[in-house]
């Protein structure tokens, strides 16, 4: 299940999306804003997206993973538009037979989307406007 | 001559001042060519070059890529999704 959305996402209605009687585990990534970034206060961001091509990107990495892994459900979602401190960025969710594979195809979600998907975040701190230059953010 | 779409999102998009532009491109056509026409129009956009990765109808391609009539373009300025 791929998602761009600028609505609020909810990880209890994607855990419960994901979830299916053969998988013995579900791990779920939560990426929030936090209040720092390169040391300063952020106030807020703004992320905006190639939604088309966006959403093709992630639908070849749901392919991907449920290749890799084996992996029974994927949910990728990564909300566009202004957040607020606290609030959710994106969410990935991968449920599988057993742990080992959750896990790894979880953390492999969240990377992939970093670095491939056409998605930027715009920052807003206290007198100063700048987009994130990707990496660890 | 062919004319290509290009597309245009985060930094770069502030660089050009629009959220989009019809391209002329001569041969070779290629999307070296596109980015050299661009660039001859804003000479800040080709000091990006080296930061940027082409995509072409929606994939990410080479620079190198041999483009067609009608074809979408979006020069990608590094992403910072996630």
């Amino acid at each position: 299940m791929i998602s761009i959305t600028n609505k609020p996402i909810d990880p209890a209605s994607i855990l419960e999306q994901v979830s299916t009687p053969e998988s013995g585990g579900v791990d779920i990534f939560i990426g929030i804003v936090r209040n720092l970034s390169d040391g300063k206060r952020v106030q807020r961001l703004e992320y905006s997206a190639y939604v088309p091509m966006a959403e093709k990107i992630m639908a070849q990495i749901e392919h991907e993973i449920k290749e890799k892994w084996e992996a029974h459900s994927v949910a990728l979602v990564h909300r566009i538009g202004g957040l607020s401190i606290g609030e959710i960025a994106v969410v990935t969710a991968v449920s599988a037979a057993h742990r080992k594979e959750a896990f790894e195809a979880c953390r492999f979600a969240i990377d992939r989307i970093k670095s491939v998907v056409p998605i930027w975040k715009k920052e807003y701190f206290e007198g100063e406007v700048k987009w994130s230059a990707g990496g660890e953010g | 001559m062919i004319h290509v779409l290009v597309k245009f999102f985060g930094p770069l998009r502030d660089v050009v001042g629009c959220d989009e532009m019809r391209l002329s491109v001569s041969p070779p056509y290629t999307g070296e060519s596109a980015f050299e026409v661009l660039s001859s129009r804003h000479t800040e956009v080709g000091l990006w070059r080296s930061s940027l990765r082409l995509a072409v109808n929606l994939e990410y391609v080479d620079f190198s890529k041999v483009l067609h009539e009608g074809d979408e373009l979006c020069f990608v300025p590094p992403v910072s999704g996630g």
